[in-house]
């Protein structure tokens, strides 16, 4: 946590002393795009977010190198959702009215990107986040087409789930959700996926928030004998279920979503109640050539592995993808750009995997990006479907054992 | 027996909200404001018997460093604002009240992180009494909060201070025409209203985890066990907070999980459609 805050800080001083360099600004004038980088520096996603702002930089920065996109530099504005609704909206207004950027990038879970969405809407420029809520793909939140998803929904992670489970040999599932839209959407996915392969769904509890004990929920979960529970869940709830399953001594197994399974859950229980627990995650497209462009930015910056942070990798597909658009569209109208997203996203088309390749393949005809965080073919909801991992817990280590593919 | 287990599931979240009831109902009672920054009294408790614990392995260490501490932050949120602030009306104490909440959870956040953290205590299975399955942490945490009680009520009901603060609750007027110095029992009613939040925050961040903001998302059931158990009535309070507590859990076969939080708000509805003054409170003339 110190050391995002410090290099929050740090962003913060370099986005004041970019601004304030007049030499900067003069070389720039006014063909510049301005984006906004709105990630979750501090709060629930800090492990994430500072990873995620610095790639959107990063990227802009080969966008820059390679003669930036339809002639224009981008130059990007950061901020901090704090991983809060309320200061996330404080700072998209700010984004949006005084800096005045032409898309923002890289907000992360549902309720902020829920409560950022209507004024990107109201603006009329898109947001591309990484959040799971299915809500996010159709009106009114998406009403307008600007929403572009680069993470799985929630209910492409319960269909995971459900592939997972079939493939472990489970029969029994049972599933607990927390009480929101991502939380149900994950179990819902995973109830709908599981009975479409003729399995029953033994008991399912949605639970509230900030409770002192789940007791009464496990209670009722466990009394139909599950040989495994799914969750839709946060780090905070699954810290408590599982500790007080762990004292109840019923035999189950846990599959659990990758952000609230990860390292700092077994840091709070321990390596002997993880034991097991099967974490999903969506993987990045770790075979394709932008993973590597991405994973060696990301090195360079962060002084880590790529794979060690799948929204980086998302973010950093964000700006190369937009300011493919950008190229393609010869503009930096906004609508122009939304249309041309789909194609050079999706088939059919020259592969490229690079801002700069696909500036140069733009001038003999389509292009289709695969991305660093999956191959990025948006459906006509803005979503994309990328791959998963199951990750188990073993000797307090998560270790992936193998991808699924939906 | 289903329905006995769930009641006892019910009891230990109900002691945790009793014993921020208590706190809320003290400064009510004597202070005559809603104290909103006791949620995060809570949590610095919490935070403080955290970090003793780490550093040295023992609970024990930890909840007088949690009593402690949070009893002399309790009494200086009084001398640098509450004081000050006396003869004024409830809605600028509350909302000072809101403001020391708030800077106590910013100033928890820079200093620890938002990260959730946990007590690393070890975990137990339950032990089975008469078909009942009881956690024997749940047992030690309900001892220290019975242990609390009978001090608070001990301090309250058989010591001197504890009688003067009663009359300064009961009439403050004719407190002081006594001869009762309000400057003594004011301080003896926050460092008491610290210590009881202390331990209701080390209770809530052992059973689950610690943030920041713990204390602050216990407030409402606080408060509404507050009104339940009689606004100013110390044993209303912690009956109020089990009884919430059972009830939400006991209700829950009927009406499901997500709605036992409301159910415990309609229990509170009509208690005091029947009763308007609470369980244990009593009828104030207006002044």
């Amino acid at each position: 946590m110190k050391t995002t805050r410090r290099e929050f800080l740090g962003s913060i001083a370099a986005g004041a002393a970019l601004v304030a360099a007049p030499s900067i600004v003069r070389a720039q004038g006014a063909d510049v795009i301005r984006i906004g980088a709105l990630c979750p520096v501090t709060g629930v996603g800090g492990p994430y977010g500072s990873g995620m702002q610095k790639m959107i930089v990063a990227a802009a920065e080969a966008v820059n190198a390679a003669g930036g996109a339809s002639g224009r530099k981008i130059e990007i504005v950061s901020e901090d959702t704090q991983t809060n609704p309320q200061a996330a909206v404080l700072a998209a207004k700010k984004l949006i009215e005084v800096n005045k950027v032409q898309a923002v990038l890289g907000t992360w879970s549902s309720g902020v990107s829920l409560a950022v969405i209507p004024l990107t809407n109201d603006a009329g420029i898109p947001l591309m986040h990484c959040s799971g809520a299915p809500a996010l793909s159709v009106p009114p939140a998406n009403a307008k087409g600007l929403g572009f998803r680069f993470q799985a929904t929630n209910d492409r992670f319960g269909r995971a789930f459900a592939e997972i489970c079939e493939k472990e040999g489970f029969k029994r599932p049972a599933t607990m959700a927390f009480n929101n839209a991502s939380g149900i959407g994950n179990t819902e996915g995973f109830t709908k996926a599981w009975k479409a392969k003729g399995g029953e769904v033994v008991e399912s509890v949605v639970y509230e928030p900030n409770q002192a004990s789940y007791r009464s929920e496990l209670m009722k979960v466990l009394a139909a004998n599950p040989d495994v529970i799914v969750t839709g869940s946060y780090i905070a709830d699954t810290t408590i279920i599982l500790r007080e399953w762990f004292q109840t001594g019923q035999p189950v197994k846990w599959v659990i979503p990758g952000w609230a399974a990860n390292p700092q859950l077994i840091e709070a229980l321990g390596a002997e109640v993880t034991e097991g627990i099967i974490s999903v995650d969506s993987v990045s497209n770790e075979g394709a050539e932008a993973f590597k462009a991405y994973d060696a930015a990301y090195q360079k910056a962060m002084s880590q592995a790529g794979t060690n942070n799948v929204y980086a990798a998302m973010t950093w597909d964000m700006m190369t993808v937009l300011a493919l658009a950008i190229e393609a569209a010869g503009t930096a109208d906004m609508a122009a750009v939304v249309a041309k997203l789909r194609e050079v996203g999706n088939p059919d088309g020259k592969q490229v995997s690079t801002f700069a390749e696909g500036k140069e393949a733009l001038k003999a005809g389509k292009i289709n990006y695969e991305g660093a965080s999956s191959v990025l073919d948006f459906d006509q909801h803005g979503d994309v479907t990328p791959d998963f991992g199951a990750y188990f817990i073993e000797g307090g280590k998560l270790n992936r054992r193998y991808v699924v593919q939906i | 027996m289903f329905y006995a287990q769930l009641a006892v599931n019910g009891l230990v979240q109900g002691l945790v909200v009793g014993l921020g009831a208590l706190a809320l109902t003290l400064v009510f009672g004597i202070a005559r404001f809603p104290n909103a920054a006791t949620g995060d009294t809570m949590t610095f408790g919490a935070y403080a018997a955290l970090t003793v614990h780490k550093a040295s392995g023992s609970l024990a260490l930890g909840s007088i460093a949690a009593i402690g501490g949070a009893a002399v932050l309790a009494l200086l949120a009084y001398l640098t604002v509450f004081k000050r602030l006396a003869g004024r009306s409830v809605v600028s104490l509350l909302v000072a009240s809101i403001g020391i909440g708030f800077m106590i959870r910013a100033g928890l956040g820079v200093a620890f992180g938002h990260q959730q953290q946990v007590f690393n205590v070890p975990l137990s299975r339950p032990i089975r009494v008469a078909g009942l399955a009881i956690n024997p942490l749940d047992l030690q945490l309900a001892a220290v909060a019975a242990v609390a009680l009978a001090a608070v009520f001990a301090i309250l009901y058989l010591t001197p201070i504890g009688r003067q603060m009663r009359a300064v609750a009961d009439n403050r007027d004719l407190a002081r025409v006594s001869g009762i110095r309000p400057e003594r029992v004011m301080t003896a009613m926050w460092l008491i209203t610290g210590g009881v939040s202390a331990v209701g925050g080390m209770m809530l961040g052992i059973k689950t985890i610690v943030s920041p903001e713990v204390g602050w998302e216990m407030l409402l059931p606080v408060f509404a066990a507050t009104i339940l158990g009689g606004i100013g009535s110390p044993v209303g309070a912690v009956v109020a907070g089990l009884v919430l507590g059972v009830a939400q859990e006991v209700s829950t076969p009927f009406v499901g999980f997500t709605y036992k939080i409301a159910l415990s708000f309609v229990v509170l509805l009509a208690v005091l459609l029947v009763r308007p003054r609470g369980l244990f409170g009593r009828i104030e003339g207006v002044r």
